[in-house]
């Protein structure tokens, strides 16, 4: 597959002053730092590929920023060029600048860009002789700025045409995503290979939504008691502060009623905590304390068992319980393999 | 020490299911305001596609539009009188079928299907785009991205929603 390439063509970057001011000035426009990055939609920003083109900075450590402004596109601000060892750096941070300044000030910005692309294609011819020769000993694949092209550094012993880098970039943009993804994906550390992930990815993705179905269909069936249940939650929170010393026994019904919805969602927002909390209430008070690792075992979709007791060290407790919490993720693929048999017996 | 009532969240996880919780009770308040729930058994099976309905509905909407699938999902949830309809209308009529395709997909359709090159692998991929809502139709990079954001999400509500039934069914 061929890299998508702009109206214009990208000629190599010595030519970039003859482009007409307002195509670079278009082009970089359009990919603006935050604007063009973080799009997840169709439309990753266009580019092509150079050959071996600026000095002897080595970017590794730039696809690890570009990923990382991918999958957090909170950090879009932060989206100027890591360091480069290069002489480039000066230029090309100056550069970078002058594409946030782009948006106030067009005319001024114009001129100041050709200036500084010229000055950046002085360098950059230059060193594209010294990189030509160089680019066949050993550097490392690079990512740039985003203006329109990245810049693709050609490994030790491979192709040096645009097709086959352009190939490489996306290979490593989704081998990218895949690591991501095993990280979502529980149990998948040991299966390696596209197909693998992709069938394992499959699985669970219809595993989650075969579960939502299920549960959905519980929740019908077991709403019925809301309204009911929320005044006996709110009071059942209510019992819990005086064992553990807080005086809230004044708050009135009214405030029950009110506060109900914040109170369910902190139960739901807190997951084991509360339910363990809960479950001290409804047995009894002075119920053995569960070892951390066989609580994280019962889960909840299998029986609930006696968890937690009420002793003077309740920080502890719930220190306990967030690392539980952190580990809840990881239940849910030892879920689905024991999901029918749990079936079985809710419906029972 | 109010530690069981104002636990402030320690990590972004939790922030997250906070958000999805309060916005999935607030449709299922809705839903159960709406009609008395009753133990019918077709009232049930009725009951659990509308809370499934409302499930993914409050996921997509705590996304909002940033996200293809939650766009998607959103688009389709707005659309599913428009879209049962033509259903019916191209399962009756035979004849005129194509020239109703024509028109029911004319519509801003983001679910429109797409004939894409796959990558690498043919079958697998155009099974993934099937399942993540809203994927027929994006490039193999950004079907990653976005089937990695689903995932999340989707792994979220799915623990909220266990979580609640667990409530509901212990006390």
């Amino acid at each position: 597959m061929n890299p998508e390439s702009s109206s214009g063509g990208h000629c190599p970057s010595f030519m970039f002053n003859s482009l007409p001011p307002q195509q670079q000035f278009s082009s970089l426009i359009a990919n603006h730092p935050i604007s063009g990055i973080v799009k997840p939609d169709p439309g990753w920003p266009e580019f092509s590929v150079y050959g071996g083109q600026l000095g002897n900075g080595y970017l590794n450590q730039n696809t690890p920023g570009v990923a990382d402004q991918t999958f957090t596109p909170a950090n879009s601000a932060t989206v100027s060029p890591k360091k480069r060892k290069a002489d480039k750096v000066p230029s090309l941070q100056v550069v970078s600048e002058k594409d946030k300044k782009i948006k106030g000030c067009a005319e001024e910005g114009d001129s100041k860009i050709t200036h500084q692309y010229s000055n950046c294609d002085n360098k950059s011819s230059n060193s594209k002789e010294a990189s030509n020769a160089s680019s066949k000993e050993k550097s490392k694949v690079s990512e740039v700025q985003k203006p329109d092209y990245i810049h693709v550094r050609a490994r030790r012993g491979q192709a040096t045409d645009s097709h086959s880098l352009a190939e490489r970039v996306r290979r490593e943009k989704i081998s990218e995503r895949m690591k991501y993804l095993q990280d979502l994906v529980p149990g998948c550390n040991k299966i390696t290979g596209k197909a693998g992930m992709l069938d394992e990815i499959i699985n669970y993705v219809q595993s989650l939504q075969k579960q939502v179905e299920f549960l959905s269909m519980k929740l019908a069936t077991v709403n019925p008691e809301l309204d009911f249940n929320i005044d006996s939650i709110f009071t059942k929170e209510m019992l819990q502060s005086p064992i553990q010393g807080l005086g809230c026994s004044s708050e009135t019904a009214a405030d029950f009623q009110l506060n109900s919805m914040e109170q369910l969602v902190s139960y739901c927002g807190l997951d084991m905590d509360i339910n363990s909390t809960e479950m001290a209430l409804r047995r009894s008070i002075s119920s053995p304390i569960r070892i951390p690792e066989t609580f994280m075992e019962s889960s909840c979709f299998n029986q609930i068992q006696p968890t937690a007791t009420w002793d003077a060290d309740l920080q502890n407790l719930y220190k306990m319980e967030f690392e539980q919490g952190t580990l809840i993720p990881f239940q849910s693929h030892q879920f689905t393999g024991s999901n029918d048999g749990s079936n079985m017996k809710m419906e029972m | 020490m109010s530690a069981s009532q104002q636990l402030t969240p320690t990590n972004p996880n939790s922030a997250l299911k906070i958000r999805l919780a309060y916005r999935f009770l607030l449709t299922l308040n809705t839903l159960n305001a709406k009609k008395p729930p009753n133990f019918d058994h077709t009232q049930i099976h009725r009951r659990s596609h509308r809370v499934k309905i409302a499930a993914y509905a409050s996921m997509a909407s705590v996304v909002g539009p940033k996200r293809a699938w939650s766009r998607a999902i959103l688009w389709k949830i707005r659309n599913r009188g428009m879209l049962a309809r033509n259903k019916k209308r191209i399962h009756r009529i035979s004849t005129p079928i194509r020239l109703h395709r024509h028109h029911a997909r004319r519509r801003r359709n983001p679910n429109r299907v797409v004939h894409v090159d796959p990558f690498v692998n043919s079958g697998l991929e155009v099974k993934l785009r099937k399942l993540v809502p809203g994927a027929e139709t994006i490039d193999p990079c950004g079907l990653l991205d976005e089937t990695a954001d689903y995932i999340k999400y989707l792994a979220t509500q799915v623990e909220v929603m266990r979580n609640l039934v667990d409530l509901y069914s212990t006390i």
